[in-house]
C-alpha cells in the first residue's frame, strides 16, 4: 500500500506491504539504520522510536498504521540541541560499551524526561527504562547517567524546548 | 473510506468513524482482523501472517481517543493506549487499581500502544487487566451497533476461555465503562511472574473491598492466569462478606480460595504451585487490609 508519513520532520512516500514493520521500513526502505533490531518481539527496546510523540517499539508497528503519522528516529534525535549532553552523560558514567542498545536508551531517555514530573526518583527512572535491555553494562551505570541528567536543569530545559520543535 | 488492495490480496481498512466501522463489520462476510496496538498481533506470527482483511481501530476516534469521565465512572475507548489511563489525573485518583495494573504491563513502550480492548479480545487467561476489570465490574460495549445501540456485556460474557471470545461475526469491543469504586475502598493487585519487567503473568490476584462498621460490606476477588476463564472466587467472597476481618477469617479465606481455583496446568507452572500462590496472595491482600 502507498503510505505517506513524516520521518524526522520530512515527508516520505513509500509503497510497501501493509504488514511490514516500521523497523524494517526505516532500515530497508529509508536507510535509517540507527534503529536496531534486537529481539523483534517488543522486549529489548533496541528498536525504540518516537511515534506521534510517544516512544514505541518499531518492531511492533505495522505499516498500515503509519499513514499521516510522525516518526522520530535516532538520526533525528541527533539533531536535537540536547542530544550531545545526553550522550556525554552516558559516556562519562561508563554506561556505553558495545553501544548496540544506545539508540533505544537515548530515545527512552528523552521520552522519560518529557513524560515525568521532576525530580525523578531512582525507582521512577528504573521503571521508565524497564523496556530497554542492555547486555553489557549492568543497569546501575545507565541509571546513574539518567539520574544526573534529570537533575541538570539546563539539559532538562533544552530537552523540553527540543520536544516542542518535534511535535 | 480508504481501502487498499495490494498485490498479495491483503485488504486494509482504516475507517474514519463509527458509522464506517459498523458498516464494514456488518457487510464483510469474511472474518476481519482488528488491529489496535498490535502488541499481541505482531508477536503471534501464524495468526498475523494469515490475516487477510485488516481493520485499523486506531483510525476510529470513538475507539482510539474516547476518555470520558462521568460522575459515576469513566468510559474508555477500547483502543485507547494504556499510558493515557496511567497519566490521567482523575483515573489515577479514582481507579488506582487499574492504573497500577497498567503500569505493570510490559514496558512504557508497550503501554504507549497496548489497549484494554486488545487485552480482552486476545483472551489470554494471563491478561493482566482481566481480573481487575472483573472486580471493577466493567461493562463492555460491543459493536456493531444495533438500532444505534452498543450491546452491553460483562467480561465473562466476552472472554470465554484461552483464545476464545463471544466476538464472532466481526463483532468488536467499542468501549469499556468502568464504574468508580467508593473512594475509601481497599484495593490490591499483584502478579507473580517469571520476569520483572516483561512478565506475562503466571499468577495474579485482584481484590476490591469495602468495610462498614468493622465488617466487610463488599468484597470482590478475582484470580488471574490460574483458571481458563476469568471468574471471581464467589465462594471465598461469600465466606468474607458481612463478616469482621480477623486473622482467623483470613486463614479460612486462604484455604477456601485454594480449593476454589482450578488451575490450568502448563509448562510454566504446576497446578499445586498456582493454587498455593493464589492462597498466599489472598492472604497478603487481606492482611494488608486488616492493618491499614
Ligand atoms: C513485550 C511484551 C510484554 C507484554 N507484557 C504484558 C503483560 O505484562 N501483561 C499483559 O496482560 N499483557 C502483556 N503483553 C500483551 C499485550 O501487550 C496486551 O495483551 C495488550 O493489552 C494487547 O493490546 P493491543 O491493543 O496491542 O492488541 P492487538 O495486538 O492490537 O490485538 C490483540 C487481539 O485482540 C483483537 N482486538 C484488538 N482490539 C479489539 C477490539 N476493540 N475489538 C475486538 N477485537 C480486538 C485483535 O484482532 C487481536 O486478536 C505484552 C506484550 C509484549 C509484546
Ligand atoms: S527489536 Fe523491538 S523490542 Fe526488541
Ligand atoms: S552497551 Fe552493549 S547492549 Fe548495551
Amino acid at each position: 500500500m502507498e503510505i505517506e508519513f513524516k520521518v524526522n520532520g520530512e515527508n516520505v512516500k513509500i509503497d510497501v506491504s501493509p504488514k511490514k514493520r516500521l523497523l524494517d521500513i526505516l532500515r530497508e526502505d529509508l536507510n535509517l539504520t540507527g534503529t536496531k533490531e534486537g529481539c523483534g518481539k517488543g522486549e529489548c527496546g533496541a528498536c525504540t522510536v518516537l511515534f506521534n510523540g510517544e516512544r514505541v517499539n518499531s518492531c511492533l508497528v505495522p505499516a498500515l498504521q503509519l499513514p499521516g503519522s510522525s516518526v522520530v528516529t535516532v538520526e533525528g534525535l541527533r539533531r536535537w540541541k540536547s542530544y550531545p549532553a545526553i550522550e556525554r552523560a552516558y559516556v562519562e558514567h561508563g554506561a556505553v560499551q558495545c553501544g548496540f542498545c544506545m539508540t533505544g536508551f537515548a530515545m527512552s531517555t528523552v521520552a522519560l524526561l518529557k513524560e515525568q514530573t521532576f525530580p525523578l526518583s531512582r525507582e521512577e527512572i528504573k521503571w521508565g527504562l524497564g523496556g530497554n535491555l542492555c547486555r553489557c553494562t549492568g543497569y546501575s551505570k545507565i541509571l546513574d547517567a539518567v539520574e544526573e541528567i534529570s537533575h541538570r536543569d539546563d539539559i532538562l530545559e533544552q530537552v523540553h524546548e527540543d520536544w516542542q520543535h518535534e511535535i | 473510506m480508504k481501502s487498499n488492495q495490494p498485490l498479495n490480496s491483503e485488504k486494509v481498512f482504516r475507517p474514519a468513524n463509527l458509522d464506517e466501522l459498523d458498516a464494514l463489520a456488518a457487510q464483510t462476510a469474511e472474518g476481519v482482523t482488528y488491529v489496535a496496538g498490535a502488541t499481541d498481533l505482531l508477536v503471534q506470527e501464524e495468526r498475523w501472517k494469515s490475516a487477510r482483511i485488516l481493520v485499523d481501530l486506531t483510525a476510529v476516534k470513538a475507539l482510539h481517543a474516547t476518555l470520558e469521565v462521568r460522575e459515576n465512572g469513566v468510559l474508555i475507548g477500547a483502543a485507547v493506549p494504556l499510558s493515557r489511563l496511567i497519566r490521567h489525573p482523575l483515573i489515577r485518583e479514582r481507579l488506582p487499581i487499574l492504573v497500577e495494573t497498567c503500569r505493570q504491563i510490559g514496558s512504557v513502550q508497550i503501554q504507549n500502544r497496548a489497549s484494554l480492548g486488545g487485552n480482552i479480545a486476545n483472551a489470554s487467561p494471563a491478561g493482566d487487566t482481566l481480573p481487575v476489570l472483573s472486580v471493577l465490574e466493567a461493562e463492555l460495549r460491543i459493536g456493531p451497533r444495533q438500532n444505534g445501540e452498543f450491546e452491553k456485556l460483562s467480561l465473562d460474557q466476552v472472554m470465554l476461555g484461552p483464545g476464545q471470545t463471544s466476538l464472532n461475526g466481526n463483532r468488536y469491543i467499542a468501549q469499556i465503562f468502568i464504574p468508580f469504586p467508593p473512594r475509601d475502598a481497599f484495593w490490591y493487585f499483584r502478579k507473580v511472574g517469571q520476569r520483572q519487567a516483561l512478565a506475562i503473568s503466571k499468577v495474579s490476584l485482584a481484590v476490591l473491598g469495602k468495610k462498614k462498621e468493622e465488617k466487610i460490606e463488599e468484597i470482590r476477588i478475582c484470580p488471574g492466569s490460574v483458571t481458563p476463564q476469568i471468574v471471581r472466587a464467589q465462594k471465598t467472597e461469600s465466606l468474607l462478606r458481612g463478616q469482621p476481618l480477623t486473622e482467623e477469617r483470613i486463614e479460612k479465606a486462604r484455604a477456601a480460595i485454594e480449593c476454589e481455583v482450578s488451575p490450568i496446568t502448563d509448562i510454566r507452572s504446576t497446578t499445586e504451585y498456582r493454587r498455593r500462590i493464589t492462597g498466599e496472595l489472598l492472604r497478603e491482600a487481606l492482611y494488608l487490609w486488616l492493618r491499614n
